[in-house]
């Protein structure tokens, strides 16, 4: 019962609040109203019957006092015109029956008279009274009335309050009905405009206010706090919109600037080929012509004159080649790359192949711990990488016993890590950023074996376009370690 | 006190209806204990009692009550109380309130009636015709029953008051010379 009650809308609970309220109210008031009046006819009753027997009293004491049993009879056979009355006697004051009547045949009467007064007694109302003449009781009169009109009374008033009752109960039903919606109304707008709330998530709603009272300013705390939620919502919205477009703006401007990046550096690629390629005829001219001159010529140039021709051409030479490397260089930021199905094993055999005599004569021993993977890459790029790297780790060593490994690992955040690892000079931390930096070379121009200072920096450039990364690890004097990835790199085990 | 003091007339009483249902009462001690009930049914003009606290029984000629008529002395009716004279004579009937006229007066009952003629005298005759002769009440027998008859022109004439209810018990009611029946 208790459970199903709260589970009632609240139009229904106010609606039995106000019909228990009336109901209990009203079952009280009937009640006591039937009470109290049960006691009042009870009363009346009793006094009615006093009166009736003190007049019998009155009329009975002359057949009393002269022992006339018939008068005695009429007088009491005179009851018959009350209904209710279904015994009458009359005792002489020697306390023994007199006289006695009833409307039905085979009444008992009390043997003596009992005490005088009203009671009731065996479902019906008896009364003793003294028959009195000049102040002298010579007598006892006795009535006995049957409780019928007092159960019609009582009956009549129940009746007529269980009428009240349920006129009264669907007076109640009526403006309950029509009262409940002064409180339940206000409720009912604010749930459905919360719930309008909550499912529309627009905060534009506002339930109405209809009263002045604690509902009205429930109904104002909402509103007011659908105003913040809204202002809020607005102004989150906003800054979202704001962070947005600022987004978008910056992203726009990333890309114009890579945009113009990526245009300059080709520029600058093509600037570097065509000024290299340019730049290689002349150079060989003048090569060509220092050659002949030397030729056509050097019998008649003394020995210095010689000398310095010759470190002309050496010069042109080294220009050369370093145009050469430029041209490699800008080359690589040209072209596509050929991106194949490659495997590293042959890369590196095949490297370690064409530097196989230098190897022997350097003493170096090369380790590959394990196989290789197969990647997606430009395999002949790729094969420049390592080219460069073992000959990178054959040059700066001076140990007696030279080491170079070739290894990779796995990588579970990304592509796998490939390295190439030597016993060599080791690089100082100072210089491990300008390692890569195009010509720059840390040592003499003849010390390790020379070079142009091109290579790590063509390594760096083929690792990037395969949008890879590249750094080294060292320390001075124990040795080197480059690794990098390939980001196209897809591992076959 | 009063009743302790007369314990015999408050015995007869008491048990006179008992007794007449056994009808081993006497006739005159049921008539003694009538002529005591009669005052109490009756309204003398109050200038009828010389002294306000007695009621005066006068007895004229024999008295068949016996001793049950002394019994009756003493005995209060209202607040006056009850005295029994009996007298030979009309000589001295002034001052009585009740006159039993004896059978034995029965030849002079015309010349007793004249005599408490206009006075407030309730007469009570034993003898059948006594009423008819305007004697206000008359002892009847009915069978062994005691009852009686009352001249109310008598008692009128008398200024007697005489109770309804001890109209309603007379055997016979004389209204005027011309006799009528009772009820």
């Amino acid at each position: 019962m208790l459970p199903r009650l709260q589970r009632a809308p609240i139009r229904q609970k106010l609606m039995l609040i106000a019909m228990v309220t009336t109901g209990g109210a009203l079952l009280l008031a009937g009640i006591a109203i039937i009470y109290f009046n049960f006691s009042r006819f009870q009363a009346e009753m009793q006094r009615d019957l006093v009166s009736l027997a003190d007049i019998v009293a009155q009329n009975s004491t002359a057949a009393l006092s002269f022992n006339d049993t018939n008068a005695a009879r009429d007088t009491l056979s005179a009851l018959h015109s009350r209904p209710s009355i279904i015994g009458a006697a009359l005792y002489g004051s020697h306390q023994k029956l007199f006289c006695s009547w009833s409307p039905v045949s085979g009444a008992v009467f009390p043997a003596r008279p009992a005490r005088d007064g009203p009671r009731f007694q065996d479902g019906s109302l008896v009364v003793f009274r003294p028959v009195v003449l000049k102040g002298e009781r010579i007598g006892t009169v006795y009535l006995r009335s049957n409780l019928g009109e007092l159960t019609a009374r009582v009956w009549a008033q129940a009746i007529t309050v269980l009428a009240v009752f349920l006129a009264a109960g669907i007076v109640a039903l009526m403006l309950s009905s029509g009262l409940q919606r002064l409180i339940s109304r206000p409720i009912l707008d604010l749930t459905g405009t919360a719930r309008a709330v909550s499912q529309s998530r627009d905060y534009s709603l506002r339930a109405a206010r209809r009263t002045d009272d604690e509902l009205g300013e429930l109904v104002d705390a909402f509103n007011g706090m659908l105003d913040q939620i809204q202002r809020r919502d607005s102004e989150l919205q906003r800054a979202k919109d704001v962070l947005e477009e600022r987004v978008q703006e910056r992203t726009r401007e990333l890309q114009q600037r890579n945009e113009e990046l990526n245009q300059s550096n080709r520029e600058l690629d093509d600037f570097a080929y065509i000024a290299s390629h340019d730049l290689k005829e002349p150079l060989r001219g003048i090569h060509n012509f220092s050659s002949f001159l030397l030729e056509d010529y050097g019998g008649k140039l003394d020995g210095e004159g010689r000398s310095k021709l010759e470190t002309l051409m050496r010069l042109t030479r080294r220009m050369e080649t370093l145009i050469d490397s430029l041209l490699q260089y800008s080359r690589l930021g040209r072209v596509d790359l050929a991106i194949d199905r490659v495997d590293l094993n042959e890369i590196v055999a095949e490297s370690l192949d064409s530097l196989a005599i230098s190897l022997r004569e350097e003493k170096v021993e090369v380790r590959v711990p394990r196989p290789l993977p197969v990647v997606r890459a430009d395999r002949v790029r790729v094969g420049e990488i390592f080219q460069n790297l073992i000959v990178n780790a054959m040059k700066y060593n001076d140990k007696a016993e030279k080491w170079i490994e070739i290894g990779w690992r796995k990588n579970p955040d990304g592509p796998p890590v490939f390295y190439v690892r030597d016993n060599g000079i080791g690089i100082p931390e100072k210089h491990r950023d300008a390692v890569f930096r195009i010509f720059k070379r840390l040592h003499g121009r003849d010390k390790y074996g020379g070079g142009t200072g091109a290579g790590l920096t063509i390594v760096k450039k083929i690792v990037e376009r395969h949008h890879g990364r590249i750094w080294v690890e060292s320390s001075a004097g124990e040795g080197t370690a480059f690794y990098f990835t390939l980001q196209e790199g897809d591992v076959r085990a | 006190m009063a009743v302790l003091r007369k314990p015999p007339l408050i015995l007869l009483l008491v048990a006179l209806p008992a007794l007449l249902g056994a009808q081993t009462a006497s006739e005159y001690d049921v008539k003694a204990a009538f002529l005591y009930n009669f005052t109490k049914f009756v309204d003398w003009p109050s200038d009828a009692f010389p002294d306000p606290g007695s009621l005066k029984v006068c007895v004229l000629g024999d008295n068949p009550f016996g001793a049950s008529l002394q019994t009756l002395a003493g005995e209060l009716v209202g607040n006056r109380k009850l005295t029994v004279m009996r007298t030979g004579s009309l000589a001295k009937p002034a001052g009585c309130q009740v006159l039993f006229i004896s059978r034995s007066e029965r030849e002079h009952v015309s010349q007793i009636l004249a005599a408490v003629k206009d006075s407030p005298v309730l007469t009570v005759g034993d003898t059948k015709g006594f009423a008819d002769e305007g004697v206000i009440i008359n002892f009847v027998l009915e069978g062994s029953k005691v009852r009686f008859e009352v001249n109310t022109d008598s008692a009128e004439r008398a200024g007697l008051k005489i109770s309804s209810k001890l109209l309603q018990l007379a055997k016979r009611i004389v209204a005027n010379p011309g006799a009528r029946p009772g009820p």
